[in-house]
C-alpha cells in the first residue's frame, strides 16, 4: 500500500518545490513557460499514477482525458471575453470525468492485455474524432483567443495571460493534485483501490464489487488528467488533435514507471528526468550535432536500458532501508466485537458444473448446518475445488442451486455471495501481498460496508476492534506491521483466515488451510477451527486426515464429481464405497471415469 | 451497385493485409505472452524495405522474396537483444520497452529514408485494370495482392495445422512447460515465432507499399488497427484474427464511403460492441 | 559404468520463493530400477521430481544423470539426455490429436535406442490406437494419462518420472496404468513414481522413499516398508 514518502524523498520534494517557487525570479519568459509545461505534465502523470500505480489499471489512452480537458477550455472560451477560470478548469475536469466514465464503463469490463488495448483504442478513437471531423476546426487545431481569467466586480484577480501568475496557479494545482490523491489513497476507498492492483480475486471474494471500484478510480484519474489538459490549453491558447496521440499516453506511462509507479510523487521525478533527458539530447551545444540531430534515438535507447535495468524506477532509490517494524499497536485483548451473530445455513441442490464434456461436479445435494465443521474429502480431481468455487460464486453452476439461509444465490457474482456472509480461503494462498498484515484485515473488515464513496474512517472504531480480534485469534497480533507477502506460507494462510474473521462472514469455506503448515501451526489452526465453529458454519477441504478426523463434525466424500458419502466421521470411515474411492483398496468400478466426448 | 462492389473488394484487400499484420501480433502474444507495441514498426520496415529493394531489383515481388527473409533475421536479432528479457516481466514493462523501441525505429527510419512519403512503382505488367462491369475497372495489382495474402494465409494455416513446427507452436500455446520437458528448447522456438511475426508484418508492409506508398507514420495506424483486430478476434486466435481483419477491412471501406468523417470511429465502435457481448473476443479463451 | 547409478542427486536444496521445500535430499536410481516416492501432500515429492527434470533449479546440490552433471541444465536438455516426464495433472496438449501428441515427442534415445516407436506405444495402449485422431481434450482422464505415459516413452527415455499417474482415476483404470508401468519397467526403463496408494506402489516398485517436510525419513525395499508398517502408515496419513 501507499507509504508515507521517506524523509529523503520529502526533502527532495521540498527542495524541488522551493526551487520552482523561486524560479520565475531567475529565468526569462521562455524558462517560465518551459517550467509551466513541466508542472502541467507532472499533474498529468501523477493523475495517471493513481490509475496505473495504485489501482493497477494500465491505461494506454490517458492522453484522451488530457485532450478533452484542453478542448473543454476551447469550447467554453469565446472571442468576446475571457472565460471564468473556474468555469474553464471545471469544464476540463468535468468533461474528462464524463469521458472517463464512458470509456471506463467498457474498459473496466476487461482485464490485462484487453484493458491496455481497449484504452489505447479509445484514445485513438478520440483522436480520430477530433482529427477527421470538423469539431473544433479538425486536424489543424484551434486557437483560444482570450485566455481565461478570474474577474470579480471589475477586478481581475487571476489572469492566465500573465505568465508568472499562471505558473504559480499551475504549481499550486500540482501540489493540490498530489496531496488530494495522496489523501484519497489513504481513505477506505483508496485502500480498496490499491487492493485491486494487489489481488482482485480476493477483493471480490471479500464482497467488493471490483468493477465499480475500478471505474471510480479510473474516473478520478481521468478527471485530474482533464485538469492538466485544461491548464495545458492555457499555455499557448492552442489545442490540437495531437494532444490525444497515443504517443503522449505512452510517454506518460514511461514517466510514471521511470519515476516509480504507485508512489504519486515518483512520476514527477520521472517527468523531470524525461524532459531533462530530451532537452539535453536536443541541445547541440551540450551533446554535439550528431546526437542532437538524432535525439529521439538517444531517448529511446536510454528508455530501453532504463526498463531493462530498473524495474522500480527512480523512486526506488529514495526508499528508506527496510524500516524496523513498529511495535504492535493493537490492544492485546481478544474479545469478539459485541455483535449478535447467527451463523447461516449453506446448502446446495442438484448442483452441477460441466467443463466441455467433463462433469466436474455432478448433481450434489447437501446442507451445511451452522455451528459445525463440515469436512469435504476426496481424491484429487474429485471436484472439491470446483465445488467450493461454485459455493463462493467464483464459478457459475451449469445447473442446480446454492442457497444461503434458503435464498438461492446460484449464478450471482462472487462479491454478492460474499456479502451474504460467505467467506472463503483459497487453495493457493490469496492475500494482498503488498499490504501489511493489519491493512489486509482492515480491508477485510471494511467489506461489511463496501460502498464506493467511502472517504472517511467513520466506522473505524468497531472495525479496528474486529481487526484486533481477528489478528489476536489467529495469533498474528505481533506481526500487524509486517508486509504480508514477506511472511511464511503458513502465516499467510493464518492471515487469510484472520481476514475471513475480520470480514464478518458467518460461513467460512476453507480450501486446504493446513497445506504447507508445520505441526505446531496445524495444531493452532485446529484449535482455532474448534473455537470458530461456535458461531460460524465451517466448510473445510483438507487432505490431512488426522486433522480432518480431529476437527470435523460431518464428513462429505466426493469422487468423480459425485457425493458418495455423507455423515459423521465414524459412519464415513466404515463406508465401503469411500474405502474404495479414496482410502485405497480395490472394488468394482463405480463408473466409467472422466469425460467421454 | 458498382460502388458497393468496389468497396467490398477494397475492404477484402485491406482486411487481408491487416490479417498478415495482426496474425503476427496475435501469434507473438499467444505464445510468447508479450505485448509488442513495436509491431507497427515492422510493418513500416516492410514498406521501406519495399522502397529500397524495389529500387535495387526493379520488382516488388523480388523485393517481397528478399524482404521476408531479411525481416525474419532482423526479428530474430530483436528477440535476442530485447524481447527475450520480457518473458518473465509484467505487461507494463513489455509495453514500455516496446514503446521505447518504437522511438528508436522511428529515428532510424528518418535517418535512413527521410521524412517524405516515398512511392513504389506497381510492376508494369500488373498496372492495368480488370473490367468488372462495362464501366468499372479494378487494378490488377490489387487482385494479385489479395491472391498473395490468401496464399500466405493458407500457407500459415498449413504450417500450423500440418507440420512439425506447427505442432510445436500449438503445443507451446497450451503448455509451454511440457514442450520444454519433452526436449524442445523453448528459447529457439520463441525466437522463431517472434521472427515469424516480424516477417509477417513486414510482408504486409511490402505488399501494401505500391498502394499506400511509404511514409513515417505508416506503422502507427496499422499497429492500432491490428490491436483492435486481435482484441476482436480473441488473443492468440489466428482464426479470430482472420475474421476480425476482414470485418475491420470491410467496416473501414464502407465507413469511408458512407460516413467519411467517422470511418475511424466506426472501427472502434465495432470493437466496443463486440467486447460488450464477448469480453474476451470472438474466439478468446475466457 | 554399471556400478554408477543412472541418476544420482546429492544434497539437493530447492526453494519456492522464500519457502525451503527440499532440504538436503540425497536420491539415486539405478538402471532399470523402480523407485517410489511417498509422502503426504506438500511434503516435496513433486518438487523433487521437478528438480530432477530441471523445471525448478535447486539452489544447491548436484544431480548427475548417466554420469554427467545436469543441475542447471534446461529441462529440454535433460529430456534429451534421456529423462521422460509424466507430470501431475497429465499435461497433454489439448489442441493436438492423440497421434500428434505422440509424434511430438518422437526421438531416438540418448543411447541410440529406438525401442519405442509409435506402433510399440499404440500396442501398449490399444485404447489410444482407437482414438488416434481425437483431440487431446476429447479423451477421458484415464486415456489422457495413458497418452502422457505413451508420449514420454516416444522419446525412448532411460528414466521415466511419473507424478501421480493414478490420481482421480477409477480403480479399474488405475490397475490398467499400473500393469502398463510394470510392462515398461520390464523392458528396462527405470521408473520413479509419486503416488499415495501404498498397495499399488509396492506392486511396481522395489525401493521406497518417504519424504516428510522436504526430508527423507525412510528409505528401504518393500520388505522394510512392511516391517515398519506403523511408522509408514502414520507418515502417510493412512
Amino acid at each position: 500500500m501507499l507509504k508515507t514518502p521517506s524523509t529523503r524523498a520529502l526533502l527532495l520534494l521540498a527542495c524541488l518545490a522551493l526551487l520552482f517557487v523561486a524560479l520565475p525570479f531567475f529565468v526569462g519568459p521562455y524558462g517560465i513557460k518551459f517550467a509551466t509545461r513541466l508542472i502541467i505534465l507532472s499533474i498529468f502523470v501523477v493523475s495517471l499514477d493513481f490509475a496505473l500505480g495504485l489501482a493497477g489499471l494500465i491505461s494506454f489512452g490517458h492522453a484522451a482525458f488530457f485532450g478533452v480537458g484542453a478542448y473543454a477550455v476551447y469550447f467554453v472560451s469565446s472571442d468576446e471575453g475571457a472565460a471564468n477560470v473556474f468555469v474553464a478548469l471545471g469544464a476540463g475536469v468535468g468533461v474528462a470525468a464524463v469521458c472517463a466514465l464512458v470509456i471506463g464503463a467498457f474498459a473496466c469490463l476487461t482485464r490485462g492485455f484487453y484493458f491496455i488495448m481497449v484504452t489505447l483504442a479509445a484514445g485513438q478513437m478520440m483522436f480520430s474524432l477530433f482529427h477527421d471531423t470538423d469539431i473544433a476546426k479538425g486536424a489543424d487545431g484551434a486557437y483560444i483567443n482570450i485566455k481565461p481569467d478570474l474577474t470579480i466586480l471589475g477586478h481581475t484577480l487571476i489572469d492566465f495571460d500573465d505568465r508568472r501568475v499562471f505558473f504559480y496557479v499551475c504549481l499550486a494545482l500540482l501540489v493540490f493534485t498530489v496531496v488530494a490523491l495522496y489523501m484519497l489513497a489513504r481513505t477506505p476507498f483508496g485502500r480498496v483501490v490499491q487492493g485491486l492492483k494487489s489481488n482482485e480475486t480476493r477483493l471480490s471474494a471479500l464482497g467488493f464489487d471490483a468493477y465499480r471500484f475500478k471505474l471510480a478510480a479510473f474516473v478520478v484519474s481521468g478527471a485530474f488528467a482533464g485538469l492538466a489538459g485544461a491548464l495545458f490549453a492555457c499555455i499557448d491558447g492552442f489545442v490540437t488533435p495531437d494532444l490525444f496521440s497515443w504517443h503522449q499516453s505512452g510517454l506518460a506511462i514511461m514517466m510514471v514507471v521511470l519515476g516509480g509507479a504507485g508512489t504519486l510523487f515518483g512520476p514527477i521525478l520521472g517527468a523531470l528526468f524525461y524532459v531533462s533527458l530530451e532537452e539535453t539530447l536536443k541541445t547541440a551545444s551540450l551533446v554535439g550535432d550528431f546526437v542532437s540531430s538524432h535525439w529521439l534515438l538517444g531517448t529511446g535507447a536510454v528508455l530501453v536500458i532504463a526498463v531493462l535495468l530498473s524495474p522500480d524506477g527512480l523512486a526506488g532509490f529514495l526508499r528508506n532501508a527496510a524500516r524496523p517494524a513498529k511495535k504492535a499497536l493493537l490492544q492485546p485483548l481478544g474479545d469478539a466485537p459485541a455483535e449478535p451473530r447467527r451463523a447461516s445455513i449453506l446448502a446446495t441442490k442438484d448442483l452441477a458444473k460441466t467443463f466441455g464434456g467433463l462433469r466436474a461436479v455432478d448433481g450434489v445435494t447437501i446442507s451445511f448446518e451452522p455451528d459445525l465443521v463440515h469436512a469435504i474429502i476426496g481424491p484429487n480431481g474429485a471436484g472439491k475445488t470446483t465445488f467450493t468455487n461454485l459455493l463462493s460464486g467464483a464459478l457459475k453452476p451449469s445447473a442446480g442451486e446454492v442457497t444461503v439461509d434458503g435464498v438461492n444465490v446460484a449464478g450471482a457474482p462472487a462479491y454478492k455471495i460474499a456479502r451474504r456472509g460467505v467467506g472463503r480461503s483459497f487453495q493457493r494462498t490469496n492475500i494482498f501481498a503488498t499490504f501489511t498484515v493489519e491493512e489486509n484485515c482492515r480491508l477485510a473488515a471494511q467489506a461489511r460496508h463496501p460502498s464506493v464513496v467511502r472517504l472517511t474512517e467513520r466506522l473505524s472504531g468497531s472495525e479496528q476492534a474486529k481487526v484486533a480480534h481477528a489478528l489476536t485469534v489467529v495469533g498474528l497480533a505481533d506481526k500487524a506491521d509486517t508486509i504480508a507477502g514477506a511472511m511464511s506460507n503458513g502465516e499467510q494462510r493464518q492471515l487469510e483466515i484472520a481476514m475471513l474473521i475480520a470480514s464478518g462472514g458467518s460461513i467460512l469455506i476453507l480450501d486446504e488451510p493446513l497445506a504447507g503448515m508445520g505441526p505446531e501451526e496445524t495444531r493452532r489452526v485446529i484449535d482455532l477451527l474448534r473455537d470458530l465453529k461456535k458461531n460460524h458454519t465451517i466448510v473445510l477441504i483438507e487432505h490431512d486426515m488426522d486433522a480432518v478426523f480431529a476437527v470435523a463434525d460431518t464428513l462429505t466424500v466426493l469422487a468423480l464429481g459425485r457425493l458418495i458419502a455423507h455423515g459423521t466421521p465414524d459412519e464415513v470411515r466404515r463406508n465401503e464405497e469411500v474405502i474404495t474411492a479414496y482410502l485405497g483398496g480395490h472394488a468394482p468400478e463405480i463408473e466409467t471415469e472422466g469425460a467421454k466426448s | 451497385m458498382s460502388l458497393v462492389l468496389v468497396q467490398i473488394l477494397n475492404g477484402l484487400q485491406y482486411g487481408l493485409l491487416l490479417f498478415l499484420a495482426a496474425s503476427g501480433l496475435t501469434l507473438v502474444f499467444g505464445i510468447l505472452g508479450v505485448i509488442n507495441l513495436a509491431h507497427g514498426s515492422f510493418y513500416m520496415l516492410g514498406a521501406y524495405l519495399a522502397v529500397t529493394l524495389t529500387a535495387q531489383f526493379g520488382d516488388i515481388f523480388v523485393a517481397l522474396a528478399v524482404g521476408i527473409p531479411l525481416a525474419f533475421v532482423f526479428g530474430a536479432a530483436i528477440e535476442w537483444l530485447f524481447i527475450r528479457h520480457l518473458y518473465k516481466r509484467d505487461h507494463l514493462q513489455q509495453v514500455l520497452l516496446t514503446f521505447a523501441l518504437i522511438l528508436v525505429f522511428k529515428e532510424v527510419q528518418q535517418t535512413l529514408w527521410g521524412n517524405h512519403p516515398l512511392s513504389i512503382p506497381t510492376p508494369s505488367y500488373l498496372s492495368s485494370s480488370i473490367s468488372l462491369t462495362p464501366d468499372l475497372g479494378y487494378p490488377v495489382y490489387r487482385f494479385a495482392l489479395m491472391g498473395i495474402c490468401v496464399a500466405l494465409a493458407l500457407a500459415m494455416m498449413f504450417v500450423i495445422q500440418r507440420t512439425r513446427v506447427g505442432r510445436l507452436i500449438r503445443a507451446a500455446e497450451s503448455n509451454p512447460e511440457m514442450v520444454e520437458a519433452l526436449g524442445y528448447d523453448s528459447r529457439i522456438l520463441y525466437r522463431m515465432v517472434f521472427a515469424a511475426g516480424v516477417a509477417l508484418a513486414a510482408a504486409a508492409g511490402i505488399l501494401a507499399a505500391p498502394i499506400e506508398s511509404a511514409y513515417p507514420g505508416i506503422g502507427d495506424r496499422v499497429l492500432i488497427i491490428s490491436f483492435v483486430i486481435v482484441v476482436i478476434g480473441g488473443i492468440g486466435s489466428i482464426r479470430g484474427a482472420f475474421l476480425g481483419a476482414l470485418l475491420i477491412g470491410l467496416a473501414d471501406a464502407f465507413g469511408k464511403v458512407f460516413v467519411p468523417e467517422f470511418s475511424s470511429v466506426l472501427i472502434y465502435a465495432v470493437m466496443a460492441l463486440i467486447l460488450v457481448v464477448r469480453p474476451s473476443g470472438l474466439f478468446g479463451r475466457a | 559404468m554399471s556400478e554408477r547409478p543412472l541418476l544420482e542427486a546429492r544434497g539437493l536444496n530447492t526453494y519456492y520463493g522464500a519457502s525451503h521445500v527440499l532440504r538436503s535430499v540425497d536420491f539415486h536410481v539405478g538402471r532399470g530400477e523402480t523407485v517410489s516416492l511417498l509422502g503426504r501432500n506438500g511434503m516435496g515429492k513433486t518438487t523433487l521430481m521437478r528438480s530432477l527434470m530441471g523445471l525448478v533449479v535447486p539452489k544447491s546440490g548436484d544431480i548427475r544423470f548417466a554420469g554427467v552433471e545436469v543441475r542447471g541444465w534446461r529441462p529440454s536438455a535433460i529430456a534429451r539426455a534421456g529423462v521422460g516426464f509424466v507430470p501431475e495433472g497429465r499435461g497433454i496438449f489439448p489442441n493436438l490429436t492423440v497421434e500428434e501428441n505422440l509424434v511430438f515427442a518422437e526421438r531416438e534415445g540418448a543411447d541410440g535406442r529406438r525401442d519405442w516407436t509409435r506402433e510399440a506405444v499404440l500396442d501398449l495402449f490399444p485404447r489410444l490406437a482407437e482414438r488416434r485422431t481425437n483431440w487431446g481434450n476429447q479423451l477421458s482422464g484415464g486415456e489422457q494419462q495413458m497418452l502422457t505415459i505413451g508420449r514420454a516413452l516416444m522419446s525412448n527415455p532411460s528414466l521415466l518420472l511419473v507424478d501421480e499417474a493414478t490420481e482421480g482415476l477409477a480403480p479399474l483404470v488405475r490397475d490398467d496404468i499400473w500393469r502398463t508401468l510394470r510392462l515398461i519397467a520390464d523392458r528396462g526403463v527405470a521408473i520413479v513414481v509419486v503416488d499415495k496408494n501404498l498397495d499399488d506402489v509396492v506392486k511396481l516398485c522395489r525401493r521406497h522413499i518417504i519424504l516428510v517436510k522436504g526430508q527423507i525419513v525412510f528409505e528401504g525395499d518393500t520388505r522394510a516398508l512392511a516391517a515398519n508398517d506403523d511408522f509408514v502408515r502414520s507418515q502417510l496419513g493412512l
